[in-house]
């Protein structure tokens, strides 16, 4: 199964199945005797509870109770149909329309549910649980239209009042999720007044208050016993806290909680689905697979659980890769799990940079792994996805669950969009940052250590900022320090989280170098006691997060100022160059190209100045100064391919061997699937006198599977002669005189080896 | 001094036939003819690149046959009954053991019933290439490097054909980057699998195809041409010469020294006949002993060579 969208319409139509629990409507339907039976279900008198439902389907009621009851016996295509009949007898009944927009919300059809939940607006337009319904789905949807439904409820005592409490609880909910614990506090406060006034289960609130101790570090909440006194089989006291476990990082206190939902609820198809997904982020793949069938048994229509079972199908086309092939005591294991088509070409360096990070960090901030690394790396974007969220369409290139790594892989992206080397390095950060804490490490923290490290240890040093991330500073965007993990979590504006991340870098970039590279490990440790981000700041660095703030802004404006007044002026004589390069005019193009540089040298992105400076300086013949362009452009960490293969031949011609090969060493963490570039790589290396190195690079451009094999070999076969292993070089010849008999370098070669060899028995 | 003549084909076993041919040139008698035709390129850019491209054939095409087998149709500079009157010539003056190779060189279109090659005035289309290549006796070779050019696989298949097109039908109807690749192939010695210095229309074949595929992946691009061939002689059909033609000299020495060496190419084929029903040492054993003997000739070859040089 290779299919990866699940695409779901109006599905129900057609299928019954045996959905999870009908969930709580705080009113949203008034019949006595429906409430009866739902009173039943609410307290976890399960068997009676669906009594009372197959006699209400006998009873006579309205199509509409009688699709209340279909629903709660899990019969969704009943429930469907006779909802649609309800609809059509009172087409001016908005409780019905209502409800069935909560239908389809539950079996995740939110596009089908938010027009049925517009047309019981129109027929009356302050329907509180139409209100409350739109809300539901657009916070699902992370999207700020949702305030607009809500306001009312949280406003206007005058509404429903469970459709109020129900507001409140989504209000908590979200705060809580943003970690705002005040504004949660106030929220589930408000939900159980509502809640004590009425005859709702307070089974949400439990579960909230729940989650709310958890992230006070109160791991067993008074309220569990609560809920479980008032429905020992409401699982959503352990799933929706295990939540919290999840945006917080804490896979496996997740997987414990999720476990706990499932044994007490077995039909919790929710519970189900994140226990196989959070199984996956631990590489537990049998046990993972285990719910994630169960939630389809109970859920189909998930398409998180649908898209992660195709994904877990599709790891037949995965190869496990050791380092060390056998275990040996006192070295880490390290696994990478990558497609059979590229694994023995990006097997070596992902190996080699994951040893060399673990190396960095493990020094740097006094922490050494206890657990194998897996590192997986995808070459479908959207199965990255999936492994990571359980659903396409996300925009990040890799994540971190811990140990476990996952991540785009080269060919996922064209070249030049991303360098794979110094995304896994950002995520070997990720793996000491959140396992040195027990994952209490706050989101901002996280990605600032590992954005600083890519930009002061990674494979390709550099500062490397956006242009969009220096239009937010001009627009004064950037958060204070202690509301930082807001713009990762709940982003306000189109480019607010990739700002967020290089302002994240910047705090450590500006820790480290203000009070210490010890100060910025001290910061980490204060996260594992617990403190969160306005006393590790105030406890470890002894200032107030406000006062931090003020001495940041001054260091980003030390370090930018400049920059930013500058800004729009550097995007004008951006677009003059453009014009200027249609009409080739090279002495204009070099003017250009060299104000923008003094304005902003770092900048490195594609359309950076320096590649415009190089081609000029180049077509009007000066080529020496056209390679200083592009050497600065490649020591700013600047990792467009073409431009730094056309550096490299340059480098290379000048007799600068050793530098042409460190930036053919950058292209590799770009575009490590170009095979000309390891041929001439490894042809530069042996000519240094650096064979081993030479060897590497011939086997990956081998294993590129080239049209041109006989080169290969005989490449592999140079290079195992130069580090003295004949008997190898020789098998490397005959491989590649087998493709090509008269090839006569080949000839040469193994003539030579022969001669040498009978020189040394007659010797 | 004379150069060899160009690779012969239809012998016995076609991967002995190359090994025969190449060292054993007296053998080979046929002519080679080579029709270049540049189509109208539309916009500038297109019109640059097939300039180019035609100019490398014309070069290629040089290190095979002589400049008055090389016939080119640059484009605007004729008109489709220019081209209909220089196949009928051709069909006269041809041979049956003669070989055609033609390349179309531009932008095509097909609306489902009649492919058409965008020349100046009316088009080339596929009744005209059909009725102009049918009238020819020999061997032929047909590359058509442009957009819709798979719609011609049909109507011009025939046994003593071999056609290469940059695309798999007349649907795929964006320009191609095929030509620019399979023209690169004919001076690229990673081009030349077997190394024997000789591009073969095969051997260019497989790496365009691999380079259009690689281009379309590696920029994340829905693939817009995927190039076929059909026919049966592409490894057989030479399509440039990757550096300088050895003269050729009467030396008896030298002769002999061929003579030896293509048994022992001979004996390589046969060895490679014979490989599945042996086991990896023992070919492994008996390849190394042939390689051996094989580079020692070249080696006595290439000295013998020098000495007839210096002698002159």
């Amino acid at each position: 199964m290779n299919v990866r969208l699940a695409h779901f319409s109006l599905a129900l139509i057609a299928v019954a199945f045996a959905a999870q629990a009908r969930d709580i409507h705080y009113g949203a339907v008034q019949h006595p005797d429906l409430l009866d039976c739902d009173q039943l279900q609410w307290r976890g008198q399960n068997d009676e509870a669906d009594a009372c439902y197959r006699l209400l389907l006998g009873k006579d009621v309205p199509p509409a109770i009688h699709a209340e009851a279909a629903w709660a016996l899990g019969d969704l295509q009943l429930a469907n149909r006779l909802f649609r009949d309800a609809a059509a007898l009172q087409p001016d009944d908005a409780s019905i329309r209502v409800r069935w927009g909560d239908l389809f919300s539950e079996t995740h059809q939110d596009g089908e549910a938010m027009t049925i939940y517009r047309e019981a607006l129109d027929a009356d337009s302050g329907n509180a649980f139409a209100l409350l319904g739109s809300a539901r789905v657009l916070v699902g949807g992370f999207d700020d239209e949702a305030n607009t439904y809500l306001e009312p409820l949280l406003t206007d005592a005058s509404k429903d009042a469970g459709a109020r409490a129900a507001a409140w609880l989504i209000v908590a909910r979200v705060s809580l999720e943003s970690s705002n614990m005040a504004q949660a506090a106030n929220a589930l406060d408000e939900a159980e007044a509502i809640l004590e006034s009425g005859d709702w289960p307070p089974l949400e609130l439990y579960a909230l208050r729940a989650a709310a101790d958890l992230l006070n570090n109160i791991p067993e909440s008074r309220y569990t016993a609560m809920s479980l006194e008032y429905n020992p089989g409401y699982g959503g006291i352990y799933a929706i806290p295990a939540h919290f476990y999840v945006i917080t990082r804490r896979y496996r206190s997740a997987i414990d909680m999720y476990q706990r939902a499932v044994d007490i609820e077995p039909g919790l198809a929710t519970a189900h689905e994140e226990l196989g997904i959070n199984l996956l982020r631990d590489n537990q793949m049998a046990r993972a697979r285990k719910h994630l069938e169960a939630a389809y048994d109970v859920d189909p229509f998930s398409p998180a659980t649908v898209n992660t079972l195709r994904l877990l199908d599709s790891f037949t086309d995965f190869e496990l890769i050791n380092d060390p092939d056998i275990p040996e005591i006192g070295v880490l294991p390290v696994t990478l799990r990558l497609h059979r088509d590229e694994a023995a070409v990006i097997a070596p360096y992902a190996i080699k940079m994951t040893r060399e990070s673990i190396a960095e960090f493990s020094r740097r901030y006094g922490f050494e792994l206890k657990e194998p690394v897996i590192i997986e790396m995808y070459p479908d974007h959207e199965d990255f996805a999936v492994r990571t969220a359980g659903m396409p369409g996300i925009g990040i290139l890799g994540a971190t669950f811990g140990y476990v790594v996952a991540m785009d892989s080269p060919s996922s992206r064209p070249p030049a969009e991303f360098q794979w080397g110094t995304t896994l390095w950002h995520e070997m950060a990720h793996v000491f940052t959140l396992e040195a804490t027990n994952h209490l490490v706050p989101r901002w923290f996280s990605e600032g250590v590992s954005v600083f490290e890519e930009w002061r240890s990674g494979p390709n040093p550099g500062v490397r900022i956006p242009m969009s991330v220096y239009n937010a500073m001009k627009e004064d965007l950037f958060l204070p320090i202690a509301e930082l993990d807001e713009g990762f979590v709940r982003p306000t504006y189109d480019e607010q989280v990739i700002v967020s991340y290089m302002q994240a870098g910047l705090v450590c970039m500006y820790i480290d170098e203000a009070y210490g590279t010890r100060k910025l490990k001290d910061v980490l440790y204060a996260f594992k006691e617990g403190m969160l981000t306005g006393d590790a700041i105030s406890e470890v660095l002894g200032i107030s997060p406000s006062d931090f703030d003020d001495d940041f802004a001054d260091f980003v404006d030390r370090e930018h100022g400049s920059v930013l007044v500058n800004l729009e002026e550097w995007h004008r004589t951006q677009q003059s160059i453009g014009q200027r390069l249609l009409e080739e005019d090279w002495e204009s193009i070099v003017g250009l190209a060299g104000h923008m540089i003094d304005i902003l040298p770092q900048y490195i992105e594609p359309d950076s100045p320096y590649i415009a400076m190089a081609k000029a300086k180049e077509e009007l013949g000066f080529h020496s100064d056209a390679i200083q362009a592009l050497e600065q452009y490649w020591h700013n960490g600047g990792y467009d391919p073409a431009a730094l293969t056309r550096l490299s031949g340059w480098l290379s011609d000048a007799d600068r061997a050793r530098d042409a090969i460190e930036v053919l060493q950058v292209v590799n963490l770009v575009d490590p699937l170009d095979q000309e570039l390891h041929g001439n790589l490894g042809d530069l290396l042996l000519a240094e006198q650096r064979p081993d190195e030479a060897l590497l690079e011939y086997q990956v451009a081998l294993a590129l599977n080239p049209h041109d094999k006989a080169t290969a070999h005989y490449r592999i076969a140079r290079a195992h002669n130069a580090l003295g292993d004949r008997e190898a070089s020789q098998g490397q010849l005959l491989l590649a005189l087998d493709v090509a008999p008269n090839f006569r370098p080949a000839q040469r070669l193994l003539l030579e080896l022969m001669r040498a060899d009978s020189g040394n028995e007659h010797n | 001094m004379v150069a060899p003549p160009a690779l012969e084909f239809d012998l016995i076993n076609p991967r002995i036939t190359v090994l025969l041919t190449m060292f054993l040139p007296l053998l080979a008698a046929a002519e080679l003819q080579v029709v270049v035709i540049e189509g109208l390129g539309g916009e500038e850019r297109y019109a640059e690149q097939f300039a180019e491209q035609v100019v490398a054939l014309e070069s290629a095409a040089s290190s095979l046959t002589t400049s008055d087998r090389i016939r080119i149709f640059r484009s605007g500079d004729f008109a489709r009954e220019t081209v209909v009157g220089f196949f009928a010539e051709l069909a006269e003056a041809l041979q049956a053991d003669d070989r055609l190779a033609v390349f179309l060189i531009g932008h095509g279109s097909y609306d489902d019933h009649e492919y058409k090659f965008n020349i100046a005035g009316p088009d080339l289309t596929d009744g005209d290439l059909y009725d102009m290549l049918n009238e020819i006796n020999s061997g032929q070779l047909l590359i058509n490097t442009g957009s819709s050019s798979g719609a011609l696989a049909d109507r011009l298949k025939s046994d003593e054909r071999t056609l290469i097109l940059a695309t798999r039908s007349g649907a795929e109807r964006h320009a191609t980057r095929f030509g620019h690749y399979f023209v690169a192939a004919l001076s690229d010695g990673s081009a030349d699998i077997d190394k024997n210095r000789l591009v073969t229309a095969e051997e260019a074949y497989e790496f365009a195809a691999r380079q259009v595929a690689d281009y379309y992946e590696r920029n994340g691009q829905l693939a817009t041409e995927h190039p076929k061939i059909e026919g049966e002689h592409a490894a057989r059909f030479s399509l440039a010469r990757l550096g300088a033609a050895q003269p050729v000299r009467e030396d008896s020495q030298l002769r002999i020294l061929i003579g030896q060496r293509d048994a022992v190419n001979a004996e390589i084929e046969d060895l490679r006949l014979r490989r599945d029903g042996m086991t990896p040492d023992a070919y492994q054993a008996e390849l190394l002993n042939n390689m051996l003997e094989l580079a020692t000739l070249e080696e006595d070859i290439e000295r013998r060579e020098a000495e007839l040089a210096n002698e002159r």
